[in-house]
Formats: structure tokens, C-alpha cells, sequence
């Protein structure tokens, strides 16, 4: 879905796969002006999976592509020729916002120094998000999910002790710093029509904004001297017991913390005397005998249907949820009742149905979302009606390669 | 160096836990005035339990996680069990620009604060709600917390080992609360912008289960392109193969390894002294090293048992391959590229003393965040902040504190002695 609040931003998004179209596409959904641009071969992102098994894919864009993109327009320019980096300015020239997640110095190399752009319009700012940020030793050293997460501390807690640390999946920590990169982006807004009158150039570290999550390890650690240890099912070893456990038909989680939830689990499992036994009767409590609660629950789980569990967990107020396959998000009623995910007729991959905005703001009504653009989609529109580009020289431009 | 906001922006967070604090978290570090609203009964219970030590050692005041979420904000507390405690709460709100909670839907409506109440008390409020699934749809009423919202966002269904017997685990990072924070300070520097233009404040929804949910699309994807359900694939990788975790020599260390395509892959068995698998059929090309992980696992694990870690990723660093350590926090903390940007700052903070924070993520030259401000002690800042927004007089703010509608201890404390 596409709010309007932000229609009087407009955004060169200089991105590609993940991090840096996640975060443009956060500023898209809520109304502000922004062009993709891609060169003419288009971004690596376009290549990403999933497909769809027919090849329509190879086309023009995977899976990812689409979502990524949503409520963006697209144009292509080579920024090696010439004219490709005077275009380059004209559309910087009206813009607020310059987003790239290019490696440290690439912008540079493009003829796009940062320093030199913003001398030249000074009301831009320039949202540069990386592995490592633009300084340090490893500001230039390869990056993947895998070794993101196992560097920034999400993989070492996580997953049996008897075996090796447990990667969590997908690309969820990329996400994470788009999200910081967005709230930067509106940061250096705000900054400049408070009074600064100026705007910035913002560096964020993919890193930094992984590591900055970790807050139970990093600063837990410094307080309490003791290193948390892979707790298998179990979220930590604590004074609580957040735990994911097995059921009759498949997975449930449990986040039982404060004396109340305690009490309505003891009562939920029909044995309201555990309330009192002296093994779990203060947090304190729960801590030092957390092995023989969780035997208690864990025994109990194992006996029950996870729907039950969730309806009689919930009516005791416990926070206790079953554990969805994304498949079962995606038909969950709650997520249907509030027309959560959008259908997108996507112009190459046809309808998919795609997580709607994140936040609802409610001083006007969203609008659907626009699909992802295919590759040089807007030139005619942004070239010619934005930057004044002839009929005859776009022409042009496509032959040379420009666009 | 001024920050964004110098003081000009004035915040209430009545929010507790992590993902709406971080909230006001945030917008403390943007230099807005931000006042944490705690009562002394049901204080934010991410100040942990009274029970886990004798009042003298402030147990409440020990909690890591509070301490840093809250930071650089000033506290004061109400009880908003009684009327004047509410009534406390409507003059800050008609002084504030923003208001923060994450109590389950309907709470603010038996406070008499929905945002209905709360736009007539002050139109240019913008207020955000941050329930667990959304304060509509059949299952609004359902408790949440970060564990909770990473699995009902499909996150833990993904989280297990590729060989494992479908046993799911919790990530350790809570991760639904930091997301449903991050987007909130988003939506209200969305709302902040828009009432620049309009004057006017608004209402914001933000269900965290459906801030999360973006974050597994690339299975959402998958599950409609083949029907299939997405497995989860523990540390390997649809396509690339090597692609793990594995021991090293020591006690429990462990190295990432990736090989994306057959530069890397002879690279990192040359710099392992391993160049005799490239020789091998097995592993001739991807995907006879993806058919074959199992053996080429094995054969990885075998010979870095005897390595160090610090020696493999050095080597293999040097050579360009995708390479760490599977850092402990105190790894975290010390590795040399997080040292050398300065990310964590240290900050004194009464009753447990001086300590390493992460700092801000977002670094600007003209308006610097301030991740460096300690967090309040429970109604820490009663007095000036009642005296300087409500202009109340020592003697009320004394009698206030007598009837017990704010304080600065435990109510529990107050009842037993």
C-alpha cells in the first residue's frame, strides 16, 4: 500500500539487492518520490530468487525484485558515459535524497564523491549503507548473511550445545540496517528543515546494525559477567522460561516471564500447586530449578495440539503462540482480516500477493501499491517530462548504450 | 554540535518492554525531550523482578536490557490506576508532540486515552499504538512479545538445522521487538513530516507481527511459486556449497565458511592446504559439491578441528573468502572493525556503575545522534519535570508523592514497610 506523507521527498535510489531497495521501498510505501536507477543491464538484484518454475522470470526480474521494488520508477543510465552522469546531476539536482549501497569509495570512482555533490546541491543528503561502513580495517572485506550473523553475534546463542551454532535465516539482519538507513534518510530531513538548512551524508554499517540488536548479549555480558551459552529450545537460561517447544502436531512458543504468566501456565497444565512449590515460587526461583520446569512443560506440550495450546494459553492471558510456516502466515486470519498482504498483477511475474505496508497511518487512505518497475520502464517519463531529454536524444541515448 | 531536534521536540513513552522504548530510545538520541511514564506497581517489567534480590541491592535498577533501551530519557512515574494519576498523564499529553505505547488494544481506551481523547487534549499529538498483531482481525487480543512475534511472523518456522529432527528455535536478539521499534521511530518521522505540512497529528498503527513479516518474503515467494514449503536450511544455502559452521581447535569455536562460486572455493582450499579436494570428482563443481555436502562437510570439519579460528579467517580473509569467527558478545565487542568506528560508548549510570552501550547506528557529521545518556531510576526526575511541564508547586508535587500517585520506589517496598 502507498501513503501520501512523504509526496514532497523525492529519492535517486542508487541501490541494489537487498539492504538498499528495502530501504527506498520503505520510502516509497509512504509517498515519497523515488527513481531507480539502474545501469542498462540492469541491477544484480533483478537476478534473485525465488523464480517461478515457468520462466518468465529470466525475463526481465526474480521474485525479490518485485517486492523490493514496489512504489518506485525506473530508469536505466551507464554512469560511465558522460552524458549517463549529466543526466546524472539534473535528476540530483531536485532531489532530497541520494541512497546508494555501492562498496566505500565506488561513488567516488563514479564521479559522484560524495563531498563534490553536496557542495554542489546542498540540500541533499547522501544515505551510504555498507558491510562495514565507510572507515575501519575490513572497511573493504566480503560479506554474506552467513558470516554477518556469525560476526555480528546473532549465530553464536543459538542452537543445540552439543552442536554447532545455529545460522538464523534468510537475509532478516539486511533488513534490520535498511531500516536504520530509512530512519536516516527522514533523520537528515528533519535536520535540515529544523535549521541545520543543510543536508548530510549518513554512513551505516550493516555490521554495526546487526551487532546493534544483540543488546541481551553485549550488555547483559558486561553486567552479569556470564557468557550465554547456546540454550537449545530454550531462548536463554533465566529467571523465565521462553522456550519453543514440541506438540502433538508440530511447534509451539512459550514466553512465560512475569509471576502472572507463571501462574497461568501452572494452570493452564491443570497443576495450580506448581505455583507454590517452593522449586518456582519467585523468578529467583525459576532461575535455579529452570531444567525441572521446563521437564514439567515441556512433558505437558508434548501432549497437546498446538491450536489448543494457543486458544487456552491466550484465555489466560500467557503469551503462547503456535509456530507458522510461511505458508501459514500467509492464510492466517488474522492477517486476512486486516488485508495484511496486497496482490500485486505484477507486469512480469502476474499476481503475487506481497506484505503490505508495515504501519498504518491513518490521516489519509493508502493507496495500492505500484509494481516494481521493469528495466528502464520510466525513461521516456523521467528523461523527457522530468529532465526536458528530446524524443530524438533519448533515441540517441539508447543507441550509444547511455540508457 | 546542535542535534536534530535541540530540545524541540517533546516525547512521552508510556510504552514498556523493548520495542516500544526503543522507540523513545531513538528519539532521545535525536535530542527530543523524551519522558518515561512508569508506575510504581506495574513498573516497565523489563526492569526485571523485585524478587531476584533484598531491595537494599535496587534489583530494578540492574536490569541491563532496561538500562540500555531507555536511555538518555528522564523518568517519572504515575499511577494511572487512580484518577488523578490519568488526569497527570492528559496535561503532559496536551504538552507533548508524541505519544508511545504498546499496552494491549483497548488499554488506552479504558484509560480514556484513545486517540479520539487524546487529539481533543492536544490535535498535533502524534500518537503510535504498537500492539503484537494489530488492534483489529480476530486475533487482536492475543499476548505477544519479541519471541512470540518472530514466530508468528513465519521467522521461527525457518529457524532449525538442515538435518535436525524439525526441532524450531527462538533467535537470540527477541528480533520482533527491535524491528517493531525500528519502524516505529520510522512512522513517526513519517507522521513528523506530514505534520510539518498539515499542522496536525495522527494515529499510527503499527501491528509488529506485520512489520516482521516483510523480512521472510523470500519464502512467502517460494511457497507461491512451488507450492512447496520452504525447509529450513540451518547454515547451508540453497545453491553454494561449502556453506556452514564448523569447530575449530579449542573449546567452542567455530568459523563461517562460504564459498559462492569456484574462485572462492579453490581459493579457500588453497590458503586451507586443502587443494586435494579440488582434485576430487566429488567436488567438481557446485553442484556436485552441493550433491555431496555431507562428505565435504566432513572432510572441511576433519582437517579445521585442528585449526585455529583466528589463523583460518585470517587466511582466508587475506584471500578474499567470505570467512568469521562465530563471535561470543565479548568477540563482538572487541573485533577490530567494530574498536576502530568507536560503535560502543561507554556511559555511567547510577547504582550499577559505568559501562559499554552499542551506540547509534546512523552517523551524521551536523546533527550527531547521543546514544550517551544514562537511563532514569524509577521516577528519577518526578520533580523537575512535573514543576517545569505543569509548572506544579514543591508542595503539590510533596502531596502527590504522599497519596502515592508518584514515587520513586516499588510500591511493594512501600507496602511492607
Amino acid at each position: 500500500m502507498r501513503y501520501n506523507s512523504l509526496s514532497d521527498i523525492r529519492v535517486v535510489d542508487l541501490t541494489h539487492y537487498i539492504a538498499g531497495p528495502y530501504a527506498t521501498r520503505l520510502l516509497g510505501d509512504m509517498g515519497a518520490d523515488v527513481i531507480k536507477v539502474e545501469p542498462p543491464a540492469g541491477e544484480g538484484g533483478r537476478r534473485a530468487g525465488p523464480y517461478r518454475d515457468d520462466g518468465r522470470d529470466g525475463q526481465d526480474r526474480g521474485g525479490m525484485f518485485a517486492f523490493l521494488n514496489l512504489n518506485k520508477r525506473g530508469v536505466t543510465l551507464n554512469l560511465k558515459h558522460q552524458r549517463g552522469r549529466e543526466l546524472m546531476m539534473n535528476l540530483l539536482r531536485d532531489a532530497d535524497l541520494l541512497v546508494e549501497n555501492f562498496a566505500p569509495g565506488t561513488l567516488a570512482a563514479m564521479g559522484l564523491a560524495p563531498d563534490a555533490l553536496r557542495e554542489r546541491f546542498p540540500r541533499l543528503s547522501i544515505i551510504s549503507i555498507s558491510n562495514f561502513g565507510q572507515d575501519g580495517p575490513d572497511r573493504d572485506a566480503a560479506l554474506n548473511d552467513l558470516v554477518l550473523y556469525a560476526r555480528g553475534g546473532w549465530t553464536y546463542p543459538v542452537g543445540e550445545r552439543t552442536r554447532e551454532p545455529l545460522t538464523p535465516p534468510g537475509s532478516l539482519a539486511q533488513y534490520v540496517a535498511a531500516l536504520y538507513a530509512a530512519i536516516a534518510a527522514l533523520q537528515t530531513i528533519a535536520a535540515r528543515d529544523m535549521g541545520l538548512g543543510r543536508g548530510q551524508h549518513v554512513d551505516i554499517s550493516i555490521l554495526e546494525a546487526t551487532v546493534a540488536t544483540m543488546i541481551y548479549e553485549t550488555v547483559t555480558f558486561q553486567y552479569s559477567g556470564i557468557l550465554r551459552q547456546r540454550a537449545g529450545k530454550r531462548f536463554a537460561v533465566g529467571p523465565f522460561m521462553i522456550v519453543t517447544l514440541k506438540c502433538k502436531d508440530g511447534y509451539a512458543g512459550l514466553h512465560c516471564v512475569t509471576d502472572k504468566q507463571f501462574e497461568g501456565v501452572c494452570d493452564l497444565m491443570g497443576r495450580r500447586e506448581l505455583a507454590s512449590d517452593p522449586r518456582f515460587a519467585s523468578a529467583l526461583n525459576r532461575y535455579a530449578n529452570n531444567d525441572a520446569l521446563l521437564q514439567i512443560v515441556e512433558a505437558f506440550f508434548l501432549e497437546h495440539e498446538r491450536k489448543w495450546l494457543y486458544r487456552e494459553g491466550q484465555r489466560r492471558a500467557i503469551p503462547l503462540v503456535p509456530i507458522p510456516s510461511v505458508a501459514e502466515v500467509l492464510e492466517w486470519e488474522q492477517t486476512k482480516a486486516r488485508n495484511y498482504f496486497e496482490t500485486i498483477d505484477d507486469p512480469v511475474l502476474g499476481p503475487i500477493r506481497l506484505p503490505g505496508a508495515p504501519l498504518r497511518l491513518t490521516s489519509h487512505r493508502a493507496q495500492p501499491s505500484r509494481p516494481a518497475p521493469r528495466l528502464g520502464e520510466h525513461n521516456r517519463e523521467i528523461f523527457g517530462q522530468l529532465l526536458g531529454v528530446s524524443d530524438g536524444e533519448i533515441k540517441a541515448l539508447q543507441q550509444a548504450g547511455t540508457i | 554540535m546542535k542535534t536534530i531536534f535541540d530540545g524541540k521536540l517533546r516525547v512521552l513513552d508510556i510504552s514498556m518492554g523493548w520495542a516500544g522504548p526503543l522507540v523513545g530510545q531513538m528519539f532521545a538520541e535525536m535530542g527530543a525531550e523524551v519522558i518515561k511514564v512508569e508506575d510504581t506497581h506495574h513498573f516497565d517489567w523489563w526492569r526485571g523482578s523485585l524478587s531476584m534480590a533484598p531491595p537494599e541491592m535496587q534489583p530494578i535498577e540492574r536490569a541491563s536490557v532496561f538500562n540500555t533501551a531507555n536511555r538518555g530519557k528522564r523518568g517519572i512515574t504515575l499511577d494511572l490506576t487512580v484518577e488523578r494519576g490519568v488526569e497527570i498523564l492528559r496535561r503532559l499529553i496536551a504538552a507533548s508532540d508524541m505519544l508511545i505505547e504498546n499496552f494491549s488494544p483497548r488499554v488506552m481506551d479504558k484509560l480514556g486515552l484513545g486517540y479520539d481523547a487524546v487529539s481533543r487534549l492536544n490535535p498535533r499529538v502524534i500518537m503510535i499504538s504498537m500492539p503484537s498483531f494489530g488492534s483489529s482481525g480476530p486475533e487482536c487480543d492475543a499476548r505477544g512479545y519479541g519471541n512470540t512475534v518472530e514466530a508468528m511472523a513465519g521467522v521461527t518456522g525457518l529457524t532449525g538445522y538442515h538435518d535436525g529432527d524439525g526441532q524450531r528455535y527462538t533467535l537470540s536478539n527477541a528480533l520482533g521487538d527491535p524491528v517493531g521499534g525500528l519502524h516505529g521511530v520510522f512512522a513517526l518521522m513519517v507522521a513528523l513530516h506530514e505534520r510539518q505540512r498539515t499542522g496536525r497529528g495522527q494515529w499510527i498503527e503499527l501491528a509488529q507481527v506485520e512489520a516482521l513479516i516483510p523480512f521472510v518474503t523470500e519464502g512467502i515467494l517460494e511457497f507461491q511459486f512451488t507450492g512447496k514449503v520452504p525447509e529450513a536450511r540451518g547454515n547451508r544455502h540453497r545453491e553454494h556449497a561449502p556453506h556452514g559452521v564448523y569447530r575449530c581447535a579449542g573449546d567452542d569455536n567455530w568459523l563461517a565458511l562460504a564459498c559462492e562460486n569456484e574462485s572462492q572455493w579453490r581459493g579457500a582450499m588453497r590458503v586451507l592446504d586443502l587443494e586435494l579436494l579440488t582434485a576430487d570428482p566429488r567436488f567438481a563443481d557446485e553442484r556436485a559439491r552441493k550433491a555431496n555436502e555431507d562428505v565435504l562437510d566432513a572432510e572441511l570439519s576433519r582437517v579445521l578441528a585442528t585449526m585455529s579460528v583466528d589463523d583460518a579467517v585470517s587466511r582466508l580473509s587475506a584471500a578474499g573468502i567470505l570467512a568469521a569467527p562465530v563471535n561470543s558478545a565479548p568477540a563482538v565487542m572487541s573485533d577490530p572493525q567494530i574498536q576502530s568506528r568507536d560503535y560502543f560508548v561507554p556511559i555511567e549510570r547510577a547504582v550499577v556503575g559505568t559501562h559499554l552501550y552499542p551506540g547509534a547506528v546512523a552517523r551524521f557529521p551536523d546533527s550527531p545522534l547521543r546514544a550517551d545518556a544514562p537511563a532514569p531510576l524509577l521516577g528519577e526526575h518526578n520533580r523537575p519535570v512535573l514543576r517545569e511541564m505543569l509548572g506544579m508547586t514543591d508542595a503539590e508535587i510533596a502531596e502527590l508523592e504522599n497519596s502515592g500517585v508518584i514515587g520513586s520506589q516499588p510500591r511493594q517496598y512501600r507496602a511492607a514497610s
